[in-house]
């Protein structure tokens, strides 16, 4: 008798933590769906893969690894979405006429204090993690692993501080040495406004003597 | 001739009746639990074909969450970084490592590096994150906490009735709109201090859609 109240003591242990502790238990098997309930319709959301093109891709691709079938197709070779000519040369290319880098901010961005706290802001998100809060080059993703093999550039060096202000639009844009191009990270606008907060830590940080 | 029914039969009818409220009452349970999106999503934490770290990169290293996802602020989609994202830095440190492989490789060919989707809405549900890092729903409201996450995994249910549960009161999940990505904001000490109404950054109220063309169209 008093074993069968164990057994039983046991199953009832069991079932109260098969309950409660199951639920948001790790798994790597996907979510079940229960009850489908069109869950999975013939749409397809960004970045997912589409079969159709895919076989349209690998038919045509020069090189095995493009037969990708991404759903979200690629504009037509050698054409311009409206609105994206972006045939503005000093909004876009930082250059002014004379093809020279502005030294000044484009005639489509004003000036404003939103404009710097903009830049602080996106300074901090895409170029602090290398040149750190400062300019100084010295980010934390070059205290880690090993650290860089090219040390990322400290912005308040006299002969950085010297160039014109489009040149700092020029390189998030392009790239420069081993700085990648942030031209696909960084839309246009915040890249100015990153650049007038890059000259404005530089001012900051600038001894009195050399102002 | 025997009764066709043996006497232990005439207990059927009171054993129906104690223990059928019972088993009723334990099937109803069996699917509200088992069946809800706490039980099935939460939880889920695919094998990603890289070993990314989100508590190594966004934890240990305090990366903004918009550095790769930074499409989150202007398209609907929260987009999964390019492999080129992560060579802005991967081309300096660690270049040779064995776990990073798949980026390089996907960086010097174009191939796409087949990531598996951790939160995934069902199609008829519209999700645009624009409006809502616009209001002030910080990224650990929904995706918890990220920071510390070697491995993702499906924090919150994203179920229907979950949404509404703040779309009907969205006060308490509401923050600085400064504060979206800051993955330590604590609702329960940090929320209860900020009062929405009374920022003076905000331009308009936060009045999330209660009908149904809101999220299904």
């Amino acid at each position: 008798m008093a074993r069968t109240i164990h057994i039983q003591a046991i199953a009832l242990g069991c079932a109260l933590v098969g309950a409660a502790g199951c639920q948001g238990n790790r798994s790597e098997l996907p979510p079940v769906h229960l009850i489908q309930n069109m869950d999975f319709q013939q749409r397809f959301d960004a970045q997912e893969v589409n079969e159709f093109f895919q076989a349209v891709d690998c038919a045509n691709a020069h090189n095995p690894h493009q037969c990708e079938g991404r759903a979200a197709r690629l504009p037509v070779a050698g054409t311009v979405a409206v609105g994206q000519l972006h045939d503005d040369e000093e909004l876009y290319r930082g250059r002014g006429p004379d093809g020279r880098l502005l030294d000044r901010l484009p005639a489509a961005i004003k000036l404003s204090t939103e404009l710097m706290a903009r830049g602080e802001e996106r300074y901090n998100i895409y170029c602090q993690p290398c040149h750190d809060y400062t300019g100084g080059g010295q980010g934390v993703a070059t205290l880690r692993g090993g650290g860089f093999s090219v040390a990322p550039k400290n912005l308040n060096d006299p002969q950085i501080r010297a160039m014109p202000l489009g040149h700092f639009f020029d390189v998030i844009t392009n790239g420069k040495g081993t700085m990648m191009p942030y031209a696909a990270q960084i839309p246009a606008q915040d890249r100015w406004a990153i650049a007038v907060w890059v000259r404005t830590l530089q001012v900051a940080r600038t001894p009195e003597e050399a102002k | 001739m025997p009764a066709i029914f043996p006497r232990w039969t005439n207990n059927i009818p009171l054993a129906v009746a104690v223990l059928g409220p019972f088993a009723l009452a334990g099937l109803v349970g069996f699917v509200w639990y088992y069946f809800s999106p706490k039980y099935t999503d939460v939880g889920y934490r695919p094998i990603q074909p890289v070993p990314f770290s989100h508590k190594l990169h966004a934890g240990d290293m305090g990366m903004d969450c918009r550095y790769c996802h930074n499409t989150v602020e202007r398209a609907a989609v929260a987009a999964v970084p390019p492999a080129a994202t992560c060579m802005n830095c991967h081309s300096l440190v660690k270049t040779d490592s064995p776990r990073l492989k798949l980026v390089r490789d996907s960086f010097e060919t174009g191939e796409t590096i087949p990531w598996v989707r951790v939160h995934q809405l069902p199609d008829f549900a519209f999700f645009d994150h624009r409006p809502h890092l616009a209001a002030g729903v910080g990224c650990s409201t929904c995706h918890g906490r990220i920071d510390q996450m070697t491995i993702v995994e499906m924090a919150q249910p994203l179920s229907m009735g979950w949404c509404l549960d703040c779309h009907r009161d969205p006060e308490p999940n509401l923050r600085p709109v400064d504060q979206i990505t800051n993955m330590a904001w604590d609702p329960a000490t940090d929320g209860k201090a900020y009062d929405a109404a009374k920022d003076p950054k905000r331009k308009r109220d936060v009045n999330p859609p209660e009908h149904c063309s809101g999220c299904h169209r």
